[in-house]
Order: structure tokens, then C-alpha cells, then sequence
């Protein structure tokens, strides 16, 4: 292994709340990627006549059934496909326009940055959350319109960072090197520019996994997401919400599981910022 | 200056609201359905009259100017769902609600949070400061409904202190107020953290204590007066995070606000209400950060913006 490398993973095995978010991550991916394979970790047969409905936390129901007698562990189980799915493909999309939108604006730089980033401050102009409802119901509202309406969404912060980024580089001596060279501006942004603002870039979509977590349960919780049959911890919890009043717990452990995961990528993104730049120490700035 | 600096923004405004009506306008003509969809049984007249009535049977183009042309004379449309209501009727209803519940909301993100967040930088790596950290991400963690859901379960339904719904008296603020302080509370009391210690290392603080100052009149004159001005800004993104919240928190407590009427709006392919409530929004959130600009020339005579 490389000597940064090594160091990346000393810095990063060093902290507990990084760690620990990782391990809480993997066991939810893993929980989400066997469901998704069809094997349910708490299995349950659905019987439209039991009587167990709305149960409270038992020992055979360690979460308490809904109101269909469903047991509500298997249910946040199966959940976490969608959940954990938005987030993850958000990430992605938000990576891949982010920075290829980036790329082109801080490569080109002059008039066509000037024209780029004034559409991004247009789309920035309006709360993330009215924008992507907006997105979302020209789409449609099923589980390929609300992932869209998150993407679409959630690039702008990507295309700003890797934007930076470019500009700054611009001034570094390598690239300068590169173009002297005569390498083509293909090459000099795959393998030289790319390569070195990718730190960054990571770190910021790191933290666009907890943020389409939240919005998507949001957007379910107020009727403009997702909607039964497809379950996500958001449906499930805005499920719970109509019956707060005598089942609080069916809204409290879906809502655990959502402020857990948010909380476990918050940290990820922390450690992963510290470990790659020594400099930074840990601040408070990580939701910014 | 500061004037000019007002009016520039101010004038900025005009292309982004003509921007943010023409994609809006687009975005929501593009979705399939109209407002009249859900009435069951209407006869192809009635619904082929309804839509000339309103210019819906125009093509899509002609709309966007026959809108454009209102809007010049302030003429927001009339909504298609409430009967015999104008845009400018709801919108003049729904508006003071809003303003009450996100300033009474501000307010107590701003009385919560910077204590907070001073405390936790005093007294950094101690139980308190742990705490206060917790707490602003658990604000920062948690869906805003299950934050709701949380204080209308402990005072409400446990607690039988304060109402849970509606819009009637002060008391029936203080939960919504609550929730939708929480997130912009969390944001404020890091922030604030962040800033007074990075004050607290400035070699004014440490010639203030060594000239015998109080320790309360060096917090209060020499390092919270400098710490808060990062703070200001957060005025801009706070409001739009206020503005997201409110669609969340006006539907748990019922409120009659603009973030419920936006997302019935929407629901019902309301066109004329989503465009005003939408530009409204816009320029609630260009004004708010242009007082936020000008707060911050005020409070540091180093930045300018010419």
C-alpha cells in the first residue's frame, strides 16, 4: 500500500465516531442488500385475519406490528432498500452532474463559468425541498420520480465545490507543466485536475447521502413522495404519524432508524474530511 | 453606499423572479393532469368551458405571456380549488400566519442557540459542551415531522399542557414554534460554538483579561460582539430552511400558512396558487439577504460590496 494511503487509514481508524458510523452502515447495507436479494432477516408471514394488529414492542414483535399486523422490524428491515437506495443513487448523481458540471465550468472558465454558475444561483434561490417538489411531480410521483427529483436537486453544492477546486488548480504548476506538454484538455482534467479535487468532492457527497435520507422522508411524510405500496423509513414513519396519539412507537423506531443513519454518514463524512486533510482540525462546520 | 447596495439587489430581483416564474410556470405545465381532473363526472362541455375560461385550452405559450401580463398589473390569478378566491385573497391570509410562526420560530433559534452555542465554546470539551452539541445534532439528524410528532407526544398528549393543532391563540404557537425553531436552532448554536472559539485565540480577548476585565465583560463586549457577525449571515440560509419547514409544520399543527397552501396547491394542480406562492417565497428570500447584507456592512465597516 501507498504511503498516503496508510496514513489516510491511520488517520481515519483513529476515530471511534467515524468507525463506528462505518461499521452501523455496513450492517444496515448489508441488511438493505440481502432483503433486496429476498432474504428477510426477520421474516413474517402476513395473515389478513391475525389479530395481532398494533401491537406494542413484544418479544416476537421487538418493534410492535401496524395496523395490518405487520411486524414493524421486518418492515424498517425492508425499508432500509429504499432508504438507503435514495441515498446512495442521490450521492451518485449528485457526482456525476456535480462534477462534470464543475469540471466544465472551472476548465473553460471566462464566459461559459460566468453563464454556468449564474443558472446554479438561480436553482439555488429557492429552498431545496420546494424545488425538488416541484421536480418531483413533473416526473411523477413514484419511486423513479422522487430518486430523480433528489438528483436533480442535489448536484449544485458538487458543481460549486469541484468548480473551486478547478480554478485553484489552474494556478498550479503540474497543470501548467501538462499543457506546455501539449496534452490534450481531456487528458489534462482526467488524469491531473480530476485525480487531485476528488478529496473534496467525496467528503461533499458523503454528506448528500443524509440529506436525500431526510428530504425523502420528508416529502413522504407531507403526501409528495413516496406512497404505499413502496416503503421506505419515511412512509413508514409518516405511517406512524396518524397514529401517534395511541401507537407512538410506530413512528419512534423508523424515526431512529433515520436519525442513526443520518447521523452514522454526518460522521462518515467528518472522519473522512479529517483523515484526508490533516489541516482541517474538526470543526463544527460539517453541515455546511 | 448602502443604499446603492440596496437598490442594486433590489433591481437584481426583477430577472431572477422573471427566471424562477418562467421555469415554475414551465415546470408545472409540463406535469400531466390539470386542476379540474378530480371533479368526477363533468360533461366534455363544462370541462372544455371551464378550461377557455381560465385560457387553459391555449397552447402553453400563449399562457406564459397572458400569466406575464397579469403579473405586471400585481394580478396573481384566482385559485382553481377555492372558490371565488383570488391568489392575492389566500396569499393575504396565509402570509401574516407564516410571518408569525417563522419570526416567533427565529426568535427562539436565536435565544436558544446562542447561548448554546457560547456555553458549549466556554466550556469546550466538557459535559455541557457534549450536551449542547448533541442536541444541535439531534436537530440537524431527526425529520422534522418526527420532531414534531416528539413534542405534540410529550406536551400534548402526555402532557395535556399545550394544544397540539390550529392557529387560535399564543399558546397554540409554542409547539409549532418549537419545531420548526429546532433545525435552525442546531445551525445557529454550531455556528456561534465555531466562531467564539475561534475569538476566544485573538489577541484582543487575551489583552482585555490582562488589563483586569471581568470575565463576563470580556465575553460580552469583546467576544460575542465579534462572534455574532458570522452569525448574521445565517439569516439567509435560516429563512430558507424556515420556508422548507413550514410545509412540514404547517400540516402536522394545521396551520393555515403558505407552506400548506403550497403543498395543497401542488397537490390539486392549483397552477395560478404554486406560481404565487412560489415568487412570493422568492422574494421573501431576496430581501432577507439583502437585510442580511446590509446588517453585515453595518457590523463590519471592512467588507464592502462595490
Amino acid at each position: 500500500m501507498k504511503e498516503p494511503q496508510k496514513r489516510f487509514l491511520k488517520q481515519f481508524s483513529r476515530m471511534p465516531m467515524a468507525c463506528g458510523s462505518l461499521v452501523f452502515i455496513l450492517i444496515i447495507s448489508v441488511i438493505a442488500i440481502l432483503n433486496s436479494l429476498g432474504i428477510n432477516l426477520s421474516p413474517y408471514s402476513f395473515d389478513q385475519t391475525s389479530s395481532d394488529i398494533l401491537q406494542s414492542p413484544t418479544f416476537a414483535h421487538p418493534m410492535g406490528t401496524d395496523e395490518l399486523g405487520r411486524d414493524l422490524l421486518s418492515r424498517v428491515f425492508f425499508g432500509s432498500q429504499l432508504s438507503i437506495g435514495i441515498g446512495i443513487f442521490t450521492a451518485v448523481m449528485s457526482f456525476l452532474i456535480g462534477t462534470v458540471y464543475g469540471a466544465i465550468a472551472g476548465y473553460c472558465r471566462g464566459k461559459v463559468d460566468a453563464i454556468l454558475m449564474r443558472i446554479v444561483d438561480v436553482a439555488y434561490a429557492l429552498p431545496d425541498l420546494l424545488v425538488m417538489i416541484l421536480i418531483g411531480v413533473m416526473i411523477g410521483r413514484g419511486t423513479l420520480g422522487i430518486l430523480l427529483a433528489l438528483g436533480l436537486v442535489s448536484w449544485r453544492g458538487t458543481a460549486r465545490l469541484v468548480r473551486a477546486q478547478f480554478l485553484q488548480l489552474h494556478q498550479e504548476e503540474f497543470i501548467e507543466a501538462a499543457r506546455a506538454l501539449g496534452q490534450n484538455h481531456l487528458d489534462i482534467i482526467c488524469k491531473h485536475m480530476l485525480p487531485n479535487s476528488l478529496g473534496p468532492v467525496i467528503v461533499a457527497v458523503t454528506f448528500t447521502v443524509p440529506m436525500a435520507i431526510l428530504s425523502e422522508s420528508t416529502l413522504s411524510f407531507i403526501g409528495l413522495g413516496l406512497s404505499p405500496p413502496a416503503c421506505s423509513w419515511g412512509t413508514l414513519a409518516s405511517d406512524g404519524w396518524r397514529s401517534l396519539r395511541t401507537t407512538p412507537h410506530l413512528i419512534f423506531f423508523p424515526g431512529i432508524f433515520i436519525f442513526m443513519s443520518v447521523l452514522s454518514f454526518n460522521f462518515l463524512g467528518d472522519g473522512l474530511r479529517d483523515a484526508l486533510d490533516p489541516r482541517t482540525k474538526a470543526s463544527s462546520k460539517q453541515f455546511f | 453606499m448602502l443604499l446603492r447596495v440596496v437598490i442594486k439587489r433590489l433591481l437584481a430581483m426583477i430577472p431572477l423572479l422573471l427566471v424562477i416564474a418562467t421555469l415554475t410556470f414551465m415546470v408545472i405545465r409540463v406535469v400531466p393532469g390539470g386542476p379540474f381532473d378530480q371533479e368526477r363526472n363533468l360533461p366534455p362541455q363544462i370541462l372544455a368551458n371551464l378550461n377557455a375560461k381560465y385560457h387553459l385550452d391555449k397552447p402553453v405559450l400563449e399562457q406564459y405571456f397572458l400569466y406575464l401580463g397579469r403579473l405586471c398589473h400585481a394580478d396573481l390569478g384566482v385559485s382553481y380549488k377555492y372558490v371565488d378566491r383570488t391568489v392575492v385573497d389566500i396569499i393575504k391570509d396565509a402570509f401574516p400566519v407564516s410571518i408569525q410562526l417563522g419570526g416567533a420560530g427565529l426568535l427562539i433559534a436565536v435565544l436558544i442557540g446562542v447561548p448554546l452555542g457560547t456555553i458549549a465554546a466556554l466550556r469546550r470539551g466538557t459535559h455541557i459542551d457534549h450536551l449542547a452539541m448533541f442536541v444541535s445534532t439531534m436537530g440537524l439528524s431527526l425529520p422534522l415531522f418526527v420532531v414534531g410528532a416528539l413534542l405534540i407526544l410529550v406536551f400534548a398528549i402526555w402532557g395535556k399542557a399545550l394544544p397540539a393543532a390550529l392557529w387560535e391563540s399564543p399558546l397554540h404557537a409554542i409547539l409549532p414554534a418549537l419545531t420548526i425553531a429546532f433545525k435552525p436552532m442546531a445551525y445557529i448554536a454550531r455556528l456561534t460554538r465555531a466562531s467564539v472559539l475561534e475569538i476566544l485565540q485573538k489577541d484582543w480577548v487575551r489583552i482585555a483579561r490582562s488589563k483586569g476585565l471581568s470575565e463576563s465583560a470580556t465575553i460580552i463586549k469583546h467576544v460575542l460582539r465579534n462572534a455574532l457577525i458570522p452569525v448574521v449571515t445565517l439569516l439567509g440560509p435560516v429563512s430558507a430552511v424556515m420556508i422548507a419547514g413550514s410545509f412540514v409544520v404547517e400540516i402536522i399543527y394545521a396551520i393555515p400558512g403558505m407552506g400548506r397552501f403550497f403543498v395543497t396547491a401542488v397537490m390539486n394542480r392549483d397552477y395560478d396558487l404554486i406560481m404565487g406562492i412560489t415568487l412570493i417565497f422568492s422574494v421573501v428570500l431576496v430581501i432577507t439577504n439583502t437585510i442580511v447584507d446590509v446588517l453585515y456592512m453595518i457590523l463590519d465597516p471592512r467588507i464592502s460590496y462595490e
